[in-house]
């Protein structure tokens, strides 16, 4: 089991919302903003917003995490998106836009 | 001639479930239970993080997702479940240098990471 498997929840909790740099086995490397982290299998959610408007989400088995590295702390612009992602209807309707 | 209903005998004491590492009950009863307060927000993290990991999940329904395997091999698949513990992705039409596989199994194991776009 590497370090990143063996991290609490509020470890993981800690880095939704950054940006990171994740480095995984066979030198893969992926650069995202933390939706989550899957506290059972230990797999990352990463989500970047591209310049044409789609936004591509990125999981990484936490079997394969090496390293994980903050890139930038999170700011309200960001938060507001991810926070509505994937969420129920429902709580769309808070959302402003 | 109806015999008489037996009057029932209260409840004293409920018999123990299994203690120590099982995951039966505990000798302490719910509220007793409940932990301190670092416990308790640990739980509540954990369930955060899983609540948003499934609903990431259900939004790859359907999609067409992309997959980095071991020894560099890329795939393009459509996804179409995963079970619980996160061990098995099943996905449809999987796209593999050899040819396309209309129903496969991908063990967790072999994937290193996936992709999808909104």
């Amino acid at each position: 089991m590497n370090e990143w498997m063996k991290k609490s929840p509020l470890e993981w909790q800690d880095y939704v919302y950054k940006e990171v740099r994740v480095t995984a086995s066979e030198k893969n490397e992926y650069k995202g903003w933390v939706l989550t982290t899957d506290p059972v299998s230990a797999n990352i959610v990463l989500v970047n917003f591209l310049e044409d408007g789609t936004v591509a989400v990125t999981g990484v088995m936490g079997h394969a995490v090496q390293t994980v590295e903050t890139l930038n702390e999170d700011n309200q612009e960001v938060r507001e998106k991810l926070m509505h992602m994937f969420m129920p209807e429902e709580s769309k309707a808070y959302n402003p836009e | 001639k109806q015999a008489p209903i037996p009057i029932p005998v209260p409840v004293i004491r409920l018999p123990r479930g299994p203690d120590g590492t099982s995951r039966g009950f505990c000798a302490a009863r719910g509220r007793d239970r409940a932990g301190s307060v670092a416990e308790v927000a640990e739980q509540q993290a954990r369930a955060a993080l899983r609540e948003r990991y499934l609903r990431s999940i259900l939004a790859m329904v359907g999609r067409p997702v992309h997959f980095t395997l071991h020894e560099r091999v890329q795939v393009d698949a459509h996804f179409g479940a995963t079970d619980l513990d996160v061990a098995n992705f099943h996905v449809s039409q999987l796209q593999t240098p050899l040819g396309v596989q209309g129903e496969a199994l991908l063990r967790c194991a072999d994937i290193i990471s996936y992709s999808f776009q909104l």
